[in-house]
């Protein structure tokens, strides 16, 4: 789960080690990254909101 | 090679910083508000910002190019990606952006603060003219660009303020924050003033706000920046700033005059005063389509010099101007007219340019019809 998150973040960041994404391959299942993408993006989407809120104080 | 990239490198510098050199009056103007201060400088940051990653990149780029040139032996590293340095050149970037939003939301914020306003002045974009409206003071009048057609068309030479003149600039004191609500009666327009550091867009069936204090009394010029069909360029903006005193007597004289005026509709006109009326509103209103001489630029604006449609009926004359002509260009200015200028302009239309009607249309008369 832990290796996922981080795999998600990097793929929201940009930047991945071949290494990670080697094992991403071999072991991880698509659906546990689809969900882990959806549910972070929306997590994205309420932290840029938010931040936009406090700002616009 | 040290002196080689040393010229290279003041090159380099010499080529970026001459354009600013000669960029005097190129650069956007830093103005006469806060605001516009605040926005140039922010402006400026943000230029200075790019200019030294333009020079940091471009440096690297081709000092590299140059240092480890083929000519010399130069091998080329066949490395894959390397982590460290791809989170380096997202990182930086990303920092480099927030650190420039933080102080343009700042500035955003504050464009967009309109509360506490003294003066609320309403704004309305129109084919081809601003209309002005203090409210809460009953003082409504258009805006005109004053530059002759002699101008435009090379007969005359041109003057100083060409396209950027008008019969009646907006007035405004200095010191005193004015709040601007835009609209418009027909298409999109927006109203700019560079100095004033305001551009908006005035919308049909939209109020935009705006706000402006301005610090120096003087004669700010600007322009409709929306395409808006065939005089977009004719309709100038100009705003006179004044101290607050020459405001309040400049506020009295017009209140004095719309008092004259609405005494005006009640009593009776004579020919030669409406003619002499309704020549100045159709110089300023109507001759843009319909020509000076009445010969108007057929088949989109009809000539009214022998028009016998609108010569022998008075009503459907009054409505057409008052209500406008729908699928057509002919404007309704029921509310950029009073029924004064109405009358004058209709008696004027009726009797010049070999015109003979020979009638009078009274205020009193426009009054009635506008109340059915």
């Amino acid at each position: 789960m832990w290796s996922v998150i981080k795999s998600v973040l990097a793929a929201f960041f940009g930047v991945q080690r071949e290494q990670q994404r080697r094992e991403d391959f071999e072991n991880g299942r698509p659906v546990s990254f689809i969900v882990v993408g959806i549910a972070m993006a929306m997590l994205l989407v309420a932290l840029v909101a938010l931040v936009a809120t406090l700002a616009a104080r | 090679m040290r002196t080689l990239l040393e010229r290279v490198a003041a090159g380099l510098t010499l080529a970026l910083i001459s354009p600013l050199v000669l960029a005097n009056g190129w650069n956007m103007p830093i103005g006469v508000t806060g605001l516009s201060r605040e926005i140039h400088s922010l402006h400026m940051t943000i230029f200075w910002i790019c200019v030294a990653i333009g020079v940091v990149v471009f440096g690297v780029m081709f000092y590299s190019l140059f240092r480890y040139r083929r000519s010399k032996g130069a091998k080329a590293a066949n490395f894959h990606e390397h982590t460290g340095v791809e989170v380096l050149w997202t990182a930086v970037p990303l920092l480099i952006l927030v650190a420039m939003a933080v102080p343009a939301t700042a500035t955003l914020k504050n464009m967009y603060d309109v509360s506490e306003a003294e003066i609320d002045v309403m704004v309305t974009g129109q084919q081809w003219r601003w209309r002005y409206e203090y409210l809460g003071e009953d003082i409504a009048f258009t805006s005109n660009m004053s530059t002759p057609r002699e101008q435009i068309s090379g007969e005359a030479e041109k003057t100083e303020n060409y396209l950027l003149e008008v019969d009646e600039p907006l007035v405004l004191p200095v010191d005193t924050k004015v709040r601007l609500l835009l609209t418009a009666d027909d298409v999109i327009h927006s109203w700019w003033v560079p100095e004033l550091a305001v551009k908006q867009d005035a919308i049909p069936g939209f109020v935009n706000e705006n706000w402006v204090r301005i610090d120096e009394p003087g004669i700010y010029r600007g322009q409709c920046t929306e395409l808006c069909g065939m005089d977009h360029g004719f309709m100038p903006v100009v705003v006179e700033a004044m101290e607050k005193d020459d405001y309040e007597s400049w506020l009295a004289e017009r209140k004095e005059a719309a008092e004259q005026e609405s005494m005006g509709i009640d009593r009776e006109w004579e020919l030669d005063e409406l003619m002499e009326r309704g020549e100045k509103v159709y110089g300023s209103i109507c001759a843009s389509c319909h020509q000076v001489d009445g010969s108007g630029s057929p088949p989109a604006f009809p000539a009214l010099a022998g028009n016998t449609e609108m010569l022998d009926d008075v009503e459907w004359h009054i409505d057409t101007i008052v209500n406008g002509v729908s699928g057509s260009a002919m404007p309704a200015f029921r509310s950029t007219l009073n029924p004064v200028e109405i009358a004058a302009v209709v008696t004027y239309e009726r009797n010049a340019w070999g015109n003979e009607a020979g009638d009078t249309v009274q205020p009193s008369e426009i009054v009635e019809m506008l109340e059915e």
